[in-house]
């Protein structure tokens, strides 16, 4: 996989540029052909607005409501519903780190306080000062017997361990 | 096709229901009210509030009433153990996060989580006063709906409302797990104009009229079932009065008409009924000018005007007068050469997209097609034209005042400046003051009661035309609305055999083609 | 990307057998394996010959709740007059559980070619695979492994698509899957309708377990008589199944063995057992849904369906998470709480409230502020929260609290009495 770095849309009031333009609604289209409804292009319609802008505003999500044949406020309903969807702007790498309970027992917690060290993020949910990092605790990942499972961006990382941190963070800079 | 039939037994009572209704409302012909909050006869089931658990005999878990349809030979225990303890634990659940605020909820009264908490809730909480309650803002939702998410119990009806009845999704459950409410998308608003439902619909204190907010306490007020007049589509309401001030008007269940709904146009079309400057007393022309008097003076000076008048009269009526009003002043120039109209105001039709057959419409008045019945016609300028060289002009309740030469008998609630000129004014109820009846747009006949006391010596129109009409020696006067519209219906044949006992507060179909 | 161990020789390796090749990933080199003959061989065959015989290798869904995959396919109507679906349910979030994730990293074809066997089954015209948002990994190998497969002409007329979901533990659900393939809230809805009759868009559905799907070839090439005698204890349970075992054990990974297996064996020969100076406290065999075992019902369990339900929890997803005498059982039960209570959809009050109500009453046990009362609340709570509720996750999160007082009474007792330090959670 490659190590991808999310861009960011401005959280502001700036004038707004629309995601679906010509090539992304042919993405779209190929979507949609797989679907009987539009309505369930939905998932997929969010990932790509999320790729291309790192954050899904709610203009964003008017705009899908528009270019799907939804209402805002579902689209909105549906957002928050999913916990990978970021509502908000996060650094240009986000980190998610599983806590349940078989990584748990496993040293995760050791985990996390070595990523928000090493990349400066200091705070679960907090972007760093240099806008790179965003480190939260997630529920399980799915991937229990390989203690401490890491996602950075879209790179799921086996085994980490405090150790391994600082050379994980540096491969991201 | 007869209907099939199942039977069962709830709560011991055997009941036959038809095939495929669901338990919870098979319970309610027993005579059971299953405690529910998500359920709601006009939505489609959601199933969520987890509140309707009964017992059914031989499965193995319990099951909620409003997802589960009848069978035969089904028992169905509301009351068992474990039925009741699903119920209080619910219930208890609810309450976690629930402010206890009734005494400042406008809720507090009519409230289902209040009512069942009291029914069959546990007495005290076992959720620690150390733990916070769930707190999110109060957000303005729309024109007239608030939202107190602290009072929310997710029961999605509000929800289910604008995505399924009005089609218009402006709300939605937003996060998950406890965290959840009830949200909008900020760049859209509540503002459909079916919107205040949801208010209705929600069972506690969660979404709050602002019209009503603080207005009165349910426990102070009277209800009484009455018609909406916004518009020809008749929807049963209820009239919600407080010491004789109508504070809020309610939809009224009709599966004819309204189901379960009223738009806001009708909802908000209440004030003018407490309006403080109305006609208290029969008025008289002295002297070129208008005095108070009684009503047997007022009422003789009418008839001696009617007797003497020529043969031309011209009557323009509201729309919004009863049936048993417009009769009873038709008849009183039976024989003469007559002219009666009606003017409806228009506005924009505003459709219930879930629902066939409901809207607001255009016509913005609840008796157009009873005054068509008995006579009165559409041509309101023709009549106004008429009115010119008519002997006697009799306007009820209409502000629009042709000028004439002839003699003015003005009939109404309040006084236009134009009525002034008249020869007699006689001081009428309006629809909160008096018993009547309507024809909607589709030809249904429906009644509408008193809900509060006509002010002064106003009377009911009908009563008015009645006592001139007896006077005039066209039999006897009417005593009541109810004999008012055994009149009506002993003579116009659109509405012979029906009686305001067999209208009930539904109402029956007039037996006349459907005009639409 | 992890490797997985080489097989222990007390494994049955089917499913497993590839897993580390990386040129069984390719098409070609699938192919080279025998792969998609048993499509080929489905194919041959009237759908519901495929049915039958699915239905004769006593194969159970591998997903949790152990539904015969043959039964399964039957509901759907044999007559067809809409059009039917497949859900792949690869949404494997169960934590303890992370079979699927390998199946689809190291056999992606395998899965396919149990779909492609198991559309023709049920007659659908297009199957969803729905690949939990997270797997990132799965999702790039699947789809590659279907271009590849579908440019080779592998599928005919039939469509498989990869659903991507988001980050929703709940759409593991079978009815919440096909919620949010319709594109809305991953929310559970109630049954009936079962998907059978009416699943996602509203038309015939069948719901399958990746794990599930990837044993179909298996049996279609070896026979039902050969699978059914894949069995050690119970002839209700047969076929392999593999075992994800993680927490205190020196080598956690997947582990297939033949089902009635000694859960002993697993944990202690093919995991190679607790680490040093260290003994088994507690296991939970199912995934964290299920009740968990003492060291004495672990060392007593046989894996199977019926095996697991003997010792008082449930075979589940074959998530196996593994407690040494080190743990804390009060703090990782609040883990499992607190897991249950992110993932409540909200729809069901009792499981929207009671899953955070339990984590909190468990939060503050840890912190020393509990009370004897509490351990009553939580067990009359788990009481209010299970069966009564349109899904099972409420129920899942009483599983571990209920089993885990009467297990571990002493624990919970301590913090209250202030025997033990208490502890901060944030």
């Amino acid at each position: 996989m490659s190590v991808g770095a999310h861009p960011s849309q401005p959280a502001g009031t700036e004038e707004y540029q629309p995601v679906f333009t010509e090539q992304m609604l042919e993405q779209l289209n190929e979507i949609l052909a797989r679907y009987p409804t539009r309505q369930a292009a939905l998932l997929p319609a969010l990932w790509l607005v999320q790729r291309a802008r790192g954050w899904i505003s709610d203009r964003n999500m008017a705009e899908v409501a528009e270019v799907l044949g939804l209402t805002p406020a579902y689209v909105k309903g549906v957002v928050t519903f999913y916990t990978m969807y970021h509502q908000h702007p996060v650094g240009r790498h986000f980190v998610q780190v599983c806590t349940t309970s078989p990584c748990n027992i496993c040293g995760a917690e050791a985990v996390v306080q070595a990523l928000l060290e090493a990349t400066g993020a200091k705070e679960l949910g907090a972007t760093s000062p240099d806008g790179k990092w965003t480190v939260i605790e997630v529920e399980c990942l799915g991937a229990c017997g390989f203690a401490t499972p890491v996602l950075v961006d879209d790179d799921f990382i086996e085994s980490v361990t405090p150790d391994r941190v600082p050379e994980l963070v540096r491969k991201y800079k | 096709m007869p209907e099939e039939l199942v039977n069962l037994t709830i709560d011991g009572v055997p009941v036959s229901v038809s095939k495929g209704m669901l338990v919870i409302e098979a319970a309610k012909q027993a005579g059971v009210l299953v405690p529910h909050y998500c359920y709601h006869p006009g939505l489609p089931v959601a199933g969520v509030c987890r509140m309707c658990l009964v017992e059914i005999e031989k499965q193995p878990k319990l099951a909620i009433s409003c997802a589960t349809q009848v069978a035969e030979g089904m028992v169905v225990k509301t009351q068992s153990a474990a039925a009741k303890s699903a119920r209080t634990g619910v219930l208890e659940f609810l309450l976690i996060n629930h402010p206890l605020d009734c005494p400042i909820c406008d809720q507090a009264g009519e409230c289902e989580l209040q009512d069942f908490t009291f029914q069959e809730g546990r007495a005290g909480t076992r959720y620690s006063p150390d733990y916070p309650k769930r707190f999110n803002p109060v957000e303005d939702f729309g024109p007239d709906v608030l939202y107190v998410p602290n009072r929310c119990i997710l029961c999605t009806r509000c929800v289910r409302f604008m995505e399924d009845v009005a089609r218009e999704p402006v709300l939605n459950v937003s996060e998950r797990g406890d965290r959840a409410y009830i949200g909008v998308h900020p760049e859209t608003r509540l503002d459909h104009p079916w919107a205040g439902n949801v208010v209705d619909l929600c069972p506690v204190g969660s979404l709050l009229s602002k019209d009503f907010l603080h207005k009165a306490r349910a426990w102070e007020l009277d209800k009484t079932a009455s018609l909406c007049t916004g518009c020809s589509q008749g929807c049963n309401v209820t009239l919600d009065t407080r010491e004789n001030v109508v504070v809020r008007v309610r939809p009224r269940p009709n599966l004819e008409v309204n189901r379960y709904f009223i738009c806001d146009h009708g909802r908000m079309n209440y004030r003018w009924m407490n309006r403080g400057d109305r006609i208290e007393a029969p008025l008289v022309k002295r002297g070129g000018e208008l005095h108070a008097t009684d009503w047997q003076d007022a009422l003789e000076r009418v008839t001696t005007t009617l007797r003497g008048a020529g043969p031309r009269v011209v009557s323009l009526v509201s729309p919004r007068a009863s049936t048993e009003a417009l009769f009873f002043a038709r008849e009183l120039f039976r024989g003469l050469d007559w002219t009666g109209a009606f003017q409806v105001v228009m506005g924009e039709e505003a459709p219930l997209a879930g629902v066939p057959d409901l809207a607001l419409r255009a016509e913005r008045a609840p008796n157009g097609r009873g005054a068509e019945l008995l006579g009165y016609g559409r041509e309101y300028a023709a009549a106004l034209a008429a009115a010119q060289s008519a002997a006697v002009v009799l306007v009820l309740d209409e502000p629009d005042i042709p000028v004439r030469a002839g003699t003015l008998i003005y009939v109404g609630t309040v006084l236009p400046e134009r009525a002034r000129d008249a020869e007699v004014v006689l001081p009428i109820a309006n629809v909160a003051e008096e018993d009547g009846s309507f024809v909607n747009r589709d030809g249904r006949v429906q009644r509408y009661a008193q809900a509060k006391p006509a002010p002064g010596m106003a009377r009911p129109a009908w009563w008015v035309f009645s006592e001139l009409g007896a006077a005039l020696g066209h039999g006897e006067p009417v005593g009541s609305a109810a004999e008012a519209f055994e009149r009506v219906a002993q003579a116009i044949d659109a509405l012979r055999g029906l009686s305001y006992e067999q209208l009930g507060f539904v109402g029956k179909p007039a037996a006349v083609p459907v005009a639409v | 990307m992890g490797f997985p161990h080489k097989p222990h020789p007390k494994e049955t390796v089917l499913l497993s057998r590839y897993f580390g090749e990386a040129d069984a990933r390719n098409y070609k080199g699938w192919v080279k394996r025998g792969g998609y003959a048993a499509l080929e061989q489905a194919r041959a065959m009237e759908p519901a010959r495929v049915v039958d015989i699915v239905k004769d290798s006593g194969l159970r869904g591998r997903g949790g709740a152990g539904f015969p995959t043959g039964l399964k396919w039957s509901f759907m109507p044999k007559e067809k007059k809409k059009p039917h679906y497949l859900c792949v349910n690869a949404d494997e979030s169960e934590p303890g559980t992370f079979k699927d994730r390998e199946i689809m990293r190291w056999t992606p074809h395998a899965l396919l070619e149990g779909t492609a066997i198991a559309a023709h089954a049920i007659q659908a015209e297009v199957a969803y695979i729905y690949i939990r948002g997270e797997f990132t990994e799965p999702l790039a190998i699947m789809d590659k492994a279907l271009t590849d497969a579908r440019s080779a002409g592998v599928f005919g007329k039939l469509k498989i698509h990869l659903h991507r979901g988001a980050g929703a533990y709940i759409c593991g659900e079978e009815t919440a899957l096909m919620s949010s393939i319709e594109g809305k809230r991953g929310n559970p809805r109630i049954k009936p309708p079962f998907p059978a009759a009416a699943g996602v868009f509203g038309m015939p559905t069948t719901i399958n377990n990746v794990e599930t799907l990837a044993a179909v070839p298996h049996i279609l090439t070896k026979g039902a008589v050969w699978y059914k005698g894949l069995s050690l204890s119970s002839p209700k349970s047969t076929g392999t199944k593999l075992f994800s075992v993680c927490g205190h054990v020196q080598q956690p990974g997947n582990y297939e063995v033949t089902l009635g297996f000694p859960l002993k064996d697993l944990v202690y020969e093919l995991c190679g057992g607790m680490r040093p100076g260290r003994t088994l406290k507690a296991c939970i065999p199912g995934g964290s849904s299920v009740p968990i075992l003492d060291r004495a019902e672990t060392e007593s369990c046989l894996l199977d369906y019926e095996g697991v339900v003997e010792r008082g929890s449930m075979l589940g997803s074959g998530g196996v998470i593994v407690f040494d005498d080190s743990t804390d059982m009060v703090y990782q039960i609040m883990r499992l709480a607190r897991f249950y209570a992110h993932e409540s959809c909200a729809q069901c009050t009792q499981c929207r409230e009671g899953t955070a109500w339990t984590t909190k009453i468990l939060e503050r046990i840890l912190a020393g502020q509990g009370k004897t009362a509490d351990l009553d609340l939580l067990l009359d709570l788990s009481e209010n929260m299970t069966g009564k509720t349109i899904c099972v996750l409420s129920d899942s999160c009483a599983a571990p609290v209920v089993s885990g007082i009467k297990k571990f009474r002493s624990e919970f007792e301590d913090y209250i009495a202030g025997r033990r330090k208490p502890v901060m959670v944030a």
